[in-house]
């Protein structure tokens, strides 16, 4: 682990109730993985399962921990990032409360500060949610 | 299949070029002429132009950077750019 629940908002700008990533476990350019358990009293949890929109945020706040700790690493400052579009979304499967799931985030493109990023979610090996995503990171 | 992957011809290359794009942004083939505006005719929006570059490398097997598309302002501009990185 290189990011731990405790000291993840140091590296992403979100706050509670709003925080849908706990530990960031790896971190390279090609690739990003994170964690996150579904508690009971998560605000995008209904009839006892995390939502796909919170799938969605989970990705996208894993690709924020993750710049946020490269940039870093490189003696940068963190950067805000904003999902610019969501593409070829499928969802698979919701995980129900006390679940934890993994989620592998991979950079497949950039141009200028727009990264499309393939991200895939998953429970106990199985996938969850995955889709394609244009994060715009502000300069 | 990709153009580096069999030998095809440089007019084999614009028109599948033209066929991708026509679909993949929805324009009007006929539109896509070397003398006309890629941004305009495509109506690309700085998202658009990571879809063109996914796509450019998906069909075409060629990366393309931030830096070539300073260059680019027509059709024929960016055949050229396609051609150059090509090698054909």
């Amino acid at each position: 682990m290189i990011i731990s629940k405790q000291t993840i908002t140091g590296y992403i700008p979100h706050r509670a109730p709003f925080i849908m990533v706990d530990n960031l476990l790896s971190a390279s350019r090609e690739r990003f993985e994170s964690d996150f358990r579904i508690e009971e009293d998560n605000v995008l949890v209904e009839n006892g399962y995390f939502q796909e929109m919170g799938l969605i945020e989970n990705i996208a706040q894993t690709c924020a921990a993750a710049f946020g700790y490269l940039d870093r690493e490189e003696a940068g400052e963190p950067k805000t990032g904003f999902i610019g579009a969501i593409g070829r979304l499928e969802v698979f499967g919701l995980p129900p409360v006390n679940a934890t799931i993994r989620t592998v985030v991979t950079p497949t493109h950039q141009l200028g500060n727009i990264y499309m990023i393939k991200g895939e979610s998953f429970l106990e090996g199985s996938i969850l949610l995955g889709c394609e995503m244009k994060i715009v990171v502000t300069e | 299949m990709h153009a580096n992957d069999v030998k095809m011809s440089w007019e084999e290359v614009v028109e599948e070029t033209r066929d991708f794009l026509s679909e993949e942004f929805e324009v009007d083939r006929d539109l896509i002429l070397p003398e006309n505006n890629l941004r305009n005719t495509l109506d690309l929006d700085s998202l658009d132009y990571v879809d063109l570059v996914v796509l450019i490398e998906e069909n075409l097997n060629v990366k393309l950077t931030g830096e070539d598309f300073k260059e680019i302002a027509t059709f024929g501009d960016f055949y050229q750019l396609v051609r150059r990185k090509l090698e054909l």
